[in-house]
Parts: C-alpha cells; sequence; structure tokens
C-alpha cells in the first residue's frame, strides 16, 4: 500500500498523465489503442443509434396514438383560469396603473387593449356565424368547409363603450378606465355543467370602495354567452375566439380599488389559493395623477 | 526433514534446555538498536517534537541500573534495600514524578473523532457541493429569481445527510470503543512496599522510584524492578516479549541488555511463583511497556484501502462533474444565456452529480457487515476496517496467544520406547494415546506426585484446560494433563502422603519427593524426581520398559537420545521422569528424610520416561491458515519467541507447509554450505531478530520476496513494526495479528491490526482495528470472506447508485440546451437519492457471492479498483442512457396526453416559466395559467420519478451479478424486501395521492407502464452482456464491459 499513498510530486503527476495521453510503449492514447476507440466509438454509436431508433419509435407511437382534436386527459384543466387585461405586473400583483397626464402611461394601456382586440375585429369576425344566444353551440359533426367545426362570432362592437371603437383610449385618458375579463379556454367545457345557465362576471370592490363609484359591465348583462360553449379546439375551429366581458370603473376620490372579478358558474372553481387566476382575478387599479 | 533440525539443533537443546544462555547469547534480544532507523523514518513524516520524543525515549533507554552494585543502586535513589525509602522522601519523589500509571493513550478528542466522519472523500464532496449550493441559493436569491429554495433545501439536505451518517459512524465507533473499556481491569493493583522499614500495602500508583516492594506468585509486577532477592521467582514475560516459557529472576545480573538480564522484572509481567524484593527503577510511561506503549502512539494510522478507494471514486466523480459542468456551461454561453445564468447552470450540474445517497449507503452497508462480524465475534472498530481484511495479502500473525493458546500443554510422551501424542486440543476433542502400558501408570504417578502445583478452589464445574492453577507452566501442563488422563490428582496425591520433597533448583536441575505408598500394608517408600532428561538419566541405572525394569544399557540410551531430539526439534520442553521404591529396611517408617542433606538414594532410580511440553497451537488455527492460502493470502509468523519452538509451531500449523525447506535445510541434505544454496530454491525461511537487526531493509524486502514462507523469531516490537513496513513496501496490504504490548507498534502501523479479546493487552486492543472476542483466529478467515464479498456488493451498490444519476442529470441538460419545461425537479431528485433507492442499494449488500471469493487471489489494490473505468462508463452511458430514454419518453407521453406535444415543447421553457402569462396556448388551443402549468411540470417530475423508479427495479435486478446470469443467482433473493418496499412507495404515491414532498401530483397509472419496456430492455441487454461476458473471457466485449 505504500506505493500507492506515496506523495507523488507535480512533475511525476504530469509524466502519468503524458504517459495516459500516449503511451508509446502499449500504444495506447488515453489508455485504448487507436484500434480499440475505433471499435468502443463504433459500439457507441451504434447503441445510441438503436436506443434513439427506438425513442423515436416510442414518440411516433404515442403521436401515432393521440386524437387530434381532444386531449387524451384534462387533469389539470378542470376549471378555467380568468384574466385581466391589460395584464401589468408590478412584482407578482396584477396592478393597472396609469396616470392619467401622462399620455404615454395612457397609451400603453390603450395600445395593448387595441392588439388584444384585434381579433374581434368585425372584419375579422365575419368568417364566424352568428350564433344562436343562450344555448350551447353543441357539434357533433365537422358540418363547416375544410372539415371543421363553426365557430360563433364575438364582435369587437359587442363591448359597447368599451370596445375601443368610439373612444380608442379605453377611458384611460380619464378616470374610467376598461378592463377586458378573459376567461380561459378548455376544450368540451360547459359552464355550468350543461343546466343552460350562462356565466356571468361579478366584480367585487375588495378595498377602497370610496374611490369607485360605479362599474359598467360590456355586454351589460356580464356574461359569457353559452353559444361559445363548448370550445373543440384550434384543430376543429381555427377561427374560435373567446367570449370577452368588458368592465368599466368609474373611479373617484384617491382613484384606486383593489378588485375581483369573479366568473360565476357552479362548475368553475375560484377557492384554491394555489392558484390564484383560477375563476377569478384579483387586480389592483389605480389612476394616477 | 525433522531430522535435520534435529542435527542443527541437538547441540542448542542440550545446551539450552538448561542454561538457555547460549540462546541468548547468540540471539541477544536487541530491542532498542532498532531505535535509529525507526528514528529516521518517523523524521521524515512526523513534527520535531514527535521526534525528540522518540530521540529522548532512546536515550533513557540506556538502563544500568541493573548493572551497578547494590550499593550504588542505594546511592543513586537514596534508598534501603532493607528499609526503603522515607516516606517523606516518597513523597517527594511522588510528587517529582507523578503517579505510576501509565498515561492512557493520548485520546483523540471526541470533537475530533466527530470531525474525521465528517471530513471523509464523499463527505468532503458533499461539502463542496452544499457550499455550491449556498452561492447559487445566494445568487438567485439576490436577482429575486422565484423557486431559488431549491439551491437551500439542497444544501441543507447535503448537510444533513452528511452530519447524520457522521453521527451513525461516530456511534459505531463509540460503541466498540465502548466494547474495548469494558475489558479494562477497573480494580486498583495493590503493591507490597517497605518503606521506613515497614511493610504497607498500597495502591500501586503511588509507587516510586526507589521503593522497595515485594511480589509472590500471582501478583502482577507493580513497576520495573531491579531485584534485590529472590525464591523461586520466575515471571511470564509472554505480553512484553511473546516468549511462553516463565523467566525466572535472580538478584544476578546476566547480561548487559537490560530485557535479558535476570535481575529486572518489568512493570505489568505476571510473576508465577516464588518470592522476590527488588528496587523500583522506573514508573508510569518511564517503563519498558510504557515505552512501548509510547512507540505505538508514534506510528501514525494508515488509510484504509476502501477509503483510498472512495477517494479514487470522487475523484472520478468531480472529475466528470466539472468535465460535464463546463461543457454545458459553454454550451449555454453559446446559445445565448447570461454569464450568471450559465454560471448556475454550471454549479447546479456540478451539484447533480453528487450521489447524495451513496454516503448512506456505504455506511450502511459496512455497519450491516460490521454487525454480521461482530455475531462472529469480530469487533470492529472503525467501520472501513470491515473492508481491509478483504484486501488483505499478508497476515503478519503473532504466535503465542494468537496461534497457539499461550498455555503449555503436555504434547508428547516417550515411555516403552515409542512417542506418543497426547491430545493438545483445547476441548480434548484429539486422540488420547493407548494407556495400558504399567510403565504409563508408572510414569503417570511420577507426574502426579513429583509436582507441587495445585487447582485453585471452586472450579469443579469448569473445563479442566481452563481451571485455574497455582504454579509454573509446566507443572500446570502435568497437573491438568494427569487430571485428565488419571482423575483427581488431588485425592490421588492424598492417597500417596508426601513425607518430603526438594523443590527444582538450578544446580540440581531436578525435583523429587518421596512418598508413602497407596496401599497401607506396603511400608515401602516411594521416590519419584522428574527434571532436565539427561539430567535424570545421568541418575538412573534401569528403565521401565512395558512393566519390566531393564538394565539401562547403551541401546537404551540411544533410544533415549533419539526420542529426546525428536521431541526437541518439535520444539518442545521436555522433561525426564524416574522413581525408585526405596527399601523398606533401609528407609523404615518414620525414618528421619532431610531435603537439604537428601539421605537417600538420588541415583541408580528407575527411569519412567519422557514427557515434552509446548504452547499448541489452537485446533481452529492449521484450518484456517491452509483457509488465508487458497484465498492467496501470505500468513507470516513474527514472534518474540525462540526461533526453534517458531518454526515447530509454523510447521504444525501450516505456515511452513509441508515438504518445505529453509536454506540451512537444504544446506544440510545437500552437505553444501549455505552460501552455496540458491535462496530461490528454498520456500520457507526462518530469521530471527539477530539476522534482522543486521539486514538492510533492501535484504529483507528480498528476502520476503524469495521466500513465501516466512517466520520471524526473537523479534523487538521496532523489528515487527519494519517488517510490517516491508511487506507494505512491497505493495501488499498488511493485516497484524497480535495480543501482547509488544505487538501494539505493528498493529498500529498495519493497515488492519487485529487485537485478540481475551488474551490482549490493552494496550494491543488500543491499536488494533478489530478485536476478536474469542480469540479465535478461524474468525480472521470470516472477516477476509466477508470483507471480499463486501468489496463485490459495494461495487454493485455502487454502480445500483450511478446509474440514476444520468437519468437525474439529463432532464437538466436538455432542459438548458433545448428548452422543454423542466422534466425532473430537484426535491423529486433527493426523494430518490435518499428515500426510495437507499433501500434496494442497501439490500445488494446481502447478495451472496458469485463464485468462491475465497479462493481467487486478493485483488491487487492497484488494478482492481473499487470503481473503475468500465463501472462508471457502463453504468452511465448506457444503463443510465437507457433509463434517461425511458424518463423522457415518459415525460413526453405525460405532456402531450395532457395536451403539449413533444415539438411544442421544445423551446417553450421561457413563456411556461413565465409567472406573468395566464393564457399560454397549448397543441389544442386550450389555455393555461401558470399554476396549471406548474402542476403539469410537477405531474412531469413524477412521470419521470416513476421511470426512473421502473428502471430502477430492473437495475437493482441486474446489479445483483456481474458475471453470472441473475437465474443462475436466483432471480428475486436478496432484493425482494427492497423490491417490495419500491412498489409500495410507488404505491402509495398513486393510491393516496401522496405529494412527493407535496408537490407532486398524481400520475396516472398509465404512465407507469410507458417506462416498463425501457426496464425489460436493461434487462435483456444486461443479460446479454454477461453471456458475452461469460462465454468469452479476456475477449474485446469483456474488457470494455466487465466492471
Amino acid at each position: 500500500m505504500a506505493t500507492l499513498k506515496e506523495k507523488r510530486t507535480c512533475g511525476q503527476k504530469c509524466e502519468d498523465f503524458g504517459r495516459f495521453v500516449w503511451n508509446s510503449d502499449t500504444g495506447t492514447l488515453f489508455g485504448r489503442t487507436p484500434e480499440k476507440w475505433v471499435y468502443i466509438s463504433l459500439y457507441y454509436v451504434a447503441f445510441y443509434v438503436i436506443m434513439t431508433g427506438l425513442f423515436s419509435l416510442a414518440i411516433w407511437t404515442l403521436m401515432y396514438t393521440l386524437d387530434p382534436y381532444t386531449p387524451d386527459y384534462q387533469d389539470r384543466l378542470k376549471s378555467p383560469g380568468v384574466m385581466v387585461y391589460p395584464p401589468t405586473y408590478v412584482e407578482e400583483d396584477v396592478v393597472l396603473s396609469y396616470n392619467t397626464s401622462d399620455k404615454a402611461s395612457q397609451n400603453k394601456m390603450s395600445n395593448y387593449l387595441t392588439a388584444f382586440l384585434k381579433g374581434y375585429n368585425d372584419t375579422v369576425q365575419l368568417s364566424n356565424i352568428n350564433c344562436t344566444r343562450g344555448k350551447y353551440f353543441i357539434q357533433d359533426s365537422f358540418d363547416a368547409p375544410r372539415h371543421t367545426k363553426y365557430s360563433c362570432r364575438f364582435d369587437q362592437s359587442m363591448l359597447g363603450n368599451c370596445s375601443g371603437l368610439d373612444d380608442p383610449t379605453f377611458g384611460y385618458n380619464g378616470t374610467m378606465p376598461c378592463v377586458i375579463i378573459k376567461m380561459n379556454r378548455i376544450i368540451r367545457f360547459l359552464p355550468n355543467n350543461g343546466t343552460g345557465v350562462a356565466p356571468h362576471l361579478n366584480c367585487t370592490i375588495l378595498s377602497g370602495h370610496r374611490n369607485v363609484d360605479a362599474i359598467e359591465y360590456f355586454p351589460t348583462n356580464a356574461t359569457f354567452d353559452l353559444c361559445y360553449y363548448p370550445y373543440y379546439g384550434r384543430l376543429a375551429q381555427p377561427s374560435y375566439v373567446n367570449p370577452l366581458v368588458a368592465v368599466k370603473f368609474h373611479l373617484v376620490n384617491d382613484r384606486e380599488a383593489k378588485i375581483q372579478c369573479r366568473v360565476v358558474a357552479h362548475n368553475i372553481a375560484y377557492q384554491d389559493s394555489y392558484e390564484p387566476y383560477q375563476g377569478k382575478v384579483v387586480f389592483q387599479l389605480k389612476a394616477l395623477k | 526433514m525433522i531430522k535435520n533440525v534435529v542435527l542443527q539443533t541437538t547441540h542448542f537443546f542440550y545446551e539450552k534446555k538448561i542454561t538457555k544462555s547460549i540462546f541468548y547469547l547468540q540471539d541477544s534480544y536487541n530491542m532498542f538498536e532498532m531505535d535509529g532507523e525507526v528514528d529516521i523514518k518517523m523524521k521524515k513524516k512526523k513534527k520535531i517534537k514527535k521526534k525528540d520524543r522518540l530521540e529522548g525515549m532512546k536515550k533513557e533507554m540506556d538502563i544500568d541500573d541493573h548493572e551497578i552494585t547494590i550499593e550504588e543502586l542505594e546511592m543513586r535513589y537514596t534508598t534501603s534495600v532493607t528499609k526503603g525509602l522515607t516516606s517523606r522522601m516518597a513523597s517527594e519523589v511522588l510528587e517529582r514524578d507523578g503517579p505510576n500509571e501509565l498515561l492512557p493513550p493520548k485520546g483523540t478528542p471526541e470533537y475530533i473523532k466527530f470531525a474525521r466522519q465528517l471530513a471523509g472523500g464523499l463527505q468532503c464532496l458533499m461539502w463542496v457541493a452544499a457550499v455550491i449550493c449556498f452561492i447559487a441559493f445566494g445568487i438567485e436569491f439576490s436577482r429575486g429569481t422565484l423557486g431559488c429554495f431549491d439551491d437551500l433545501y439542497l444544501a441543507i439536505t447535503l448537510i444533513t445527510v452528511v452530519v447524520v451518517t457522521g453521527c451513525f459512524g461516530y456511534y459505531q465507533e463509540f460503541k466498540s470503543t465502548n466494547i474495548i473499556a469494558s475489558f479494562k481491569n477497573l480494580v486498583p493493583q495493590q503493591a507490597l512496599v517497605i518503606r521506613d522499614g515497614q511493610k504497607n500495602q498500597i495502591n500501586a500508583k503511588e509507587l516510586v522510584v526507589g521503593d522497595l516492594v515485594e511480589i509472590k506468585g500471582g501478583d502482577r509486577v507493580p513497576a520495573d524492578i531491579r531485584i534485590i532477592f529472590s525464591q523461586g521467582c520466575k515471571v511470564d514475560n509472554s505480553s512484553l516479549t511473546g516468549e511462553s516459557e516463565p523467566q525466572s529472576k535472580t538478584p544476578e545480573c546476566t547480561h548487559e541488555n537490560p530485557l535479558e538480564t535476570k535481575n529486572i522484572a518489568f512493570f505489568s509481567t505476571t510473576c508465577l511463583e516464588g518470592v522476590a524484593t527488588g528496587t523500583v527503577i522506573n514508573t508510569g510511561d518511564r517503563t519498558i511497556i510504557g515505552r512501548i506503549a509510547s512507540l505505538a502512539s508514534g506510528v501514525g494510522n494508515e488509510k484504509t484501502p476502501i477509503a483510498i478507494e472512495i477517494e479514487h471514486f470522487v475523484d472520478i466523480i468531480a472529475g466528470l462533474a466539472i468535465f460535464f459542468g463546463f461543457t454545458f456551461f459553454v454550451v449555454a454561453m453559446f446559445i445565448g444565456y447570461a454569464f450568471l445564468e450559465a454560471m448556475i447552470f454550471f454549479m447546479a450540474i456540478v451539484v447533480a452529480y453528487v450521489p447524495e445517497g451513496l454516503l448512506a449507503t456505504v455506511t450502511v452497508c459496512l455497519s450491516l457487515t460490521a454487525k454480521r462480524l461482530a455475531r462472529k465475534n469480530c469487533v470492529v472498530k472503525n467501520l472501513e476496517a470491515v473492508e481491509t481484511l478483504g484486501s488483505t495479502s499478508v497476515i503478519c500473525s503473532d504466535k503465542t496467544g494468537t496461534l497457539t493458546q499461550n498455555r503449555m500443554t503436555v504434547a508428547h510422551l516417550w515411555f516403552d520406547n515409542v512417542i506418543h501424542a497426547a491430545d493438545t486440543t483445547e476441548d480434548q476433542s484429539g486422540q488420547s494415546f493407548d494407556q495400558s502400558s504399567e510403565t504409563w501408570r508408572s510414569l503417570a504417578r511420577v507426574a502426579a506426585l513429583c509436582n507441587r502445583a495445585i487447582f485453585k478452589p471452586n472450579q469443579e464445574s469448569l473445563p479442566i484446560p481452563s481451571r485455574i492453577v497455582v504454579g509454573d507452566a509446566s507443572e500446570t501442563a502435568l497437573l491438568k494433563f494427569t487430571e485428565l488422563t488419571i482423575g483427581n490428582t488431588m485425592e490421588y496425591r492424598e492417597r500417596f502422603k508426601k513425607v518430603v520433597e526438594v523443590p527444582f533448583n538450578s544446580t540440581n536441575k531436578f525435583q523429587l519427593s518421596v512418598h508413602e505408598l497407596e496401599d497401607p500394608l506396603d511400608l515401602r517408600y516411594l521416590l519419584v524426581m522428574k527434571g532436565a532428561p539427561e539430567r535424570i538419566l545421568e541418575r538412573c541405572s534401569t528403565i521401565l520398559i512395558k512393566g519390566q525394569e531393564l538394565p539401562l544399557d547403551e541401546q537404551w540410551r540411544e533410544a533415549f537420545q533419539t526420542a529426546y531430539m525428536d521431541l526437541g526439534g518439535l520444539g518442545e520442553r521436555v522433561l525426564g521422569f524416574c522413581h525408585i521404591y526405596m527399601n523398606e529396611k533401609e528407609f523404615p517408617r518414620g525414618y528421619k528424610f532431610e531435603s537439604e542433606e537428601m539421605n537417600f538414594p538420588t541415583s541408580g532410580l528407575c527411569f519412567a520416561g519422557l514427557i515434552s511440553m509446548i504452547d499448541p497451537p489452537r485446533a481452529t488455527v492449521p484450518d484456517a491458515v491452509m483457509k488465508c492460502r487458497t484465498a492467496g493470502i501470505r500468513v507470516v509468523m513474527v514472534t518474540g519467541d525462540h526461533p526453534i519452538t517458531a518454526r515447530a509451531i509454523a510447521a504444525n500449523v501450516g505456515i511452513i507447509s509441508e515438504g518445505s525447506e529453509t536454506i540451512e535445510d537444504i544446506a544440510a541434505r545437500k552437505r553444501i554450505p549455505v552460501e552455496q544454496v540458491n535462496k530461490r530454491d528454498a520456500r520457507a525461511c526462518v530469521i530471527n531478530g539477530g539476522q534482522l537487526k543486521d539486514m538492510s531493509s533492501e535484504e529483507l524486502d528480498e528476502a520476503l520476496r524469495s521466500h513465501p514462507e516466512m517466520v520471524f523469531a526473537r523479534t523487538s516490537p521496532q523489528q515487527k513494526l519494519i517488517i510490517v513496513e516491508s511487506c507494505q513496501r512491497l505493495g501488499s496490504i498488511v493485516a497484524v495479528t497480535g495480543d501482547g504490548v509488544n505487538d501494539s507498534p505493528a498493529l498500529k502501523k498495519a493497515d488492519i491490526g487485529i487485537a485478540m479479546g481475551i488474551a490482549g493487552s490493552d494496550a494491543a486492543k488500543n491499536a488494533a482495528d478489530m478485536i476478536l472476542l474469542d480469540d479465535n483466529f478461524a474468525s480472521i478467515v470470516t472477516g477476509v470472506e466477508q470483507g471480499r464479498l463486501i468489496f463485490d456488493n459495494l461495487k454493485k451498490s455502487i454502480a445500483y447508485t450511478l446509474t440514476k444519476n444520468i437519468p437525474e442529470l439529463t432532464p437538466y441538460l436538455i432542459y438548458i440546451t433545448v428548452s422543454v419545461p423542466l422534466p425532473l425537479g430537484c426535491i423529486t431528485i433527493l426523494f430518490i437519492e435518499l428515500a426510495t433507492d437507499i433501500f434496494p442499494s442497501v439490500s445488494l449488500a446481502y447478495e451472496k457471492a458469485e463464485s468462491d471469493i475465497m479462493h481467487l487471489k486478493p485483488r491487487n489494490p492497484r488494478k482492481d479498483r473499487l470503481v473503475n473505468e468500465a463501472l462508471a462508463v457502463y453504468s452511465y452511458f448506457q444503463i443510465g442512457a437507457i433509463q434517461s430514454f425511458a424518463g423522457f419518453t415518459d415525460y413526453f407521453t405525460a405532456m402531450a396526453q395532457e395536451g403539449w406535444y413533444p415539438l411544442l415543447c421544445v423551446g417553450l421553457r421561457s413563456q411556461w416559466e413565465n409567472v406573468h402569462l395566464q393564457d399560454l396556448q397549448d397543441s389544442y388551443g386550450q389555455e393555461w395559467t401558470y399554476a396549471q402549468r406548474l402542476y403539469q411540470e410537477y405531474t412531469c417530475y413524477t412521470v419521470f420519478f416513476v421511470s426512473i423508479e421502473i428502471c430502477q427495479i430492473s437495475d437493482v435486478l441486474i446489479r445483483k451479478t456481474r458475471r453470472l446470469s441473475v437465474f443462475q443467482q436466483g432471480f428475486f433473493r436478496s432484493v425482494k424486501p427492497s423490491l417490495a418496499s419500491n412498489i409500495l412507495v410507488l404505491a402509495i404515491c398513486h393510491l393516496f395521492h401522496f405529494n412527493l414532498l407535496c408537490v407532486n401530483p398524481l400520475c396516472r397509472v398509465q404512465w407507469w407502464f410507458v417506462p416498463v419496456p425501457y426496464g425489460i430492455l436493461i434487462f435483456v441487454y444486461d443479460e446479454i452482456r454477461k453471456l458475452g461476458v461469460r462465454r468469452y473471457p479476456g475477449s474485446w466485449w469483456d474488457q470494455e464491459l466487465y466492471y
């Protein structure tokens, strides 16, 4: 053992390493003869080629078994998420803050909404059909052209005062800003489980009650109409758009409030503390002077 | 062969049996002459302080207290050999010198022992990893990155693992230290001291230099003393010098060497018989024994082979980790990550490479073996020593008490002109000789009557060989022998009433006693005598043959000589026995026998026979030595005893095998001078201390190389050390067994020191790494077997543990390079490493051997590494790779079935991890909030975890063997419980929605089956590998794929 324990000098170590790199006695390079390196490399190449082949086969089989229209499982999508737009964050909280005297900050908000609503442009929506309101739009077959399903039309104009058509600033030039609430889409999700009651939006003020004079909803009944449900997926409904509800807040006094907007439906959960955007969204609205 | 020995030794035996002096002169016991050499070695590595101490020690050795006259001695110590010291003087000296006790070897402070547990190779790796984690945590925390707490948890876990396993190891050491402590004799020793002319019984601790002490049979010598007066005093020096024969102590200075002279008795040796008075010349640590003890503490502890292997392994791991880390650092920089981010990747990869569970696995495996050994009476002080025995290639064994019983026993008898062998086994299981002869009856009677030894009372329940006897070693042997053969000796002696006796003295060299006869009608007296055979023969005129008294003519004398030489050649101590019936007319009842004048016949006696005694080998030893030899382990005898005895025992136990010759044997056989003998022809070699002293270390190495069978006799503690060092220089891993104080330096120096639990001295036990509680040399064989097994099994465990490192690492690499959502989280990795995979890897420690490991050579420490390239490469780049593919297949399946196609996943990372993005669309157009995506990610962790686990089930099956097919080894043997536990963990995860550490949600049952084909693939692939390895040994396949 003594030989193993000998403290070797750096020079000896380097020499050893040098011999390891190229040992002229045995003709080995890094411990193997070049011939053996070729063999072992070929072996590994073959090994990895086969393994990659098997892996590809596995993935191909996987893709082959997948339904292109509906995912196999929706374990994480039992209940849709809800979000407020424009989604401006300060750290982890949604804070919609703008300066009434600063054009730039107003434009930032309104430009976001304008862009957001591009897909809801009346001309874009022309390709979608007008559906019967108040009823689920259930399509079992692919009746639309190119083997798709119809999508219902949701026009920008349905958002009334918050559509940005009359007021391109969406109220951000003053103290009555608009926000848009969107509920995430989930394939084959039926709000209220097919009972025929449309989910509606309910915004409540969590703090700063005295700063909010009034809340206006557009569409005025504050519902997400049933005809937009169920959603059949990107492939079946390529032109589908989420229904929206816009909310206009009349800010007074300090012009600051913490608001919770919740989509009310009995199969939409909202109380899971780990999922802050489940069925509801909490945000702060600030109109600075 | 024996004849040759006898020819050489005849002269020796004739002279020495009586005087011993020739022998001493030839091989003077130069205990301290090797000091210089040891010193040089010490100088090299030890601090100056230690060097000074040793230098000082050497000087102090020049004792001349035995050479000066008593008057000078009185002057020197201001004492009186009649009245002793004055009390005042004694207390002054006590104040100056301190108490007369051996300071316990400066015990390592407990905290250092504990710290040592935290500083092994793997531990250091984990400390470094923990520090890196803290740094990464610091960086991420300051940048406000979310989820950075993983690093903190990881760091804390790493530290916890190190500390917990450290506590475990410490506890193990603590426990075995306690076992050792329990052997210590706690009764304070008393000494009879004369101070101010008055006898006092005082605690031996209070003795000082100059004190006049009295010792008697049964006492332990309380200090080094110069004998002033002695009456038949004999001491047992075996723990100091290894001589099993008692040494008589007399006031005359017989040798200039303090160890050889008869007028010094040494501390801690036992006075067997007689009484003596002496002046204390050294106390406490300044005694000879104290100096040997401090020599032992001056010898550094060697690193265990397993520690070296683990360090080698850590080097490999660290090298690979840094290589991988650096590669991906460069890749990350190239892809366009920020420097700091790339740095964090680098650290994460390095940390991911640390096998967190391995430390626990190794510790548990070793302690399981330690436990198994403890059941077989081997207590291991240091866990790592468990494996050392397995690597051992040389065992340097002490003779007395280790190979032998350290108990003189009657071995042979010569009567009726035949040598009879007595049963020397410890449990009397051997063959007995023919006891029908009339001569035997007479011989037994002489042996029983002419004997002063007696059993201590109340030992009837004990087997005869283990009863305690008062008397010297040969008389004890004879007493036990007669007790065994003719029955109750005490009662037998009563039947033959003793009339007079003449004790043994060095001028007469015999002992005699006169008895009345058992038959009350027979009024003759019987004189029985025993002593040195040639002296007894001189006094005989007849010899008893088959009960007939025949005249002792030349023919019988020759027969006697032959028998005497034969027995002497066996290294045995021979005694002659004779008797005579005294004429009742000349010596009527009531005749006044005078022991001083010896007014009775002491010649013209009738010779009864010879009885020879030896300290016989333990019954289990020859078999154990044989097993060691088949296992390729060399057994070298290193003893302080005489060469003839050593050689005889060596031949007896198989250290020198039948037919092996020494150079001297060859020379004698060929009738040529010793110098002309080709050294290579001699398998065996007996070297004594005197020869060793004149040998350079190269010569010693050469001797060890050229003679496979070595016996070293008359060696001093330093020489034992030198022999061990020489073996180590030759690349051997050396085990030393011993029991005496004289063995302790060598025990410490050895790679593994093995002390005897019953016979062993405390010093030996302290210096040893392992203790044989039953003093059974055969336990060493068990130790070797277990050590080899654990080495093989640790290899399997490590291979198993390492494999999963790759499927744990690749998710992160793919995450960095391809930017998929993270497939496997760090907490899950820890869960695998520290929870689910511990059981299977430990279960491999129970695996039985694949082949007869006791027929293999010891592993070559330079070539057969614990973790070699083949093992690492095969585990990492083949099995690990297959596991990674399995994991990714399952991961992509879980993602795709929940809506995220593989191609979408690629490059998705930044969006996926965007906390502010609440409507990320999957492949089907569904929108996901961040929390939903996070849960999906956790699902993936579980899925990947399940994949690794499924593959690891396959892995543990394939790791059961390295060469044999699993079917040959028994498919489920030894891994059943661990498999069951793993499946249970998975089932619990599933059935009870058990979130692994609250984050991993339910994994669908379907996803359990995705990796199963890969598991089967692993199994089949490895079976093919093993088949190739078995079929084509030495082929390219074998070289590259056998680990």
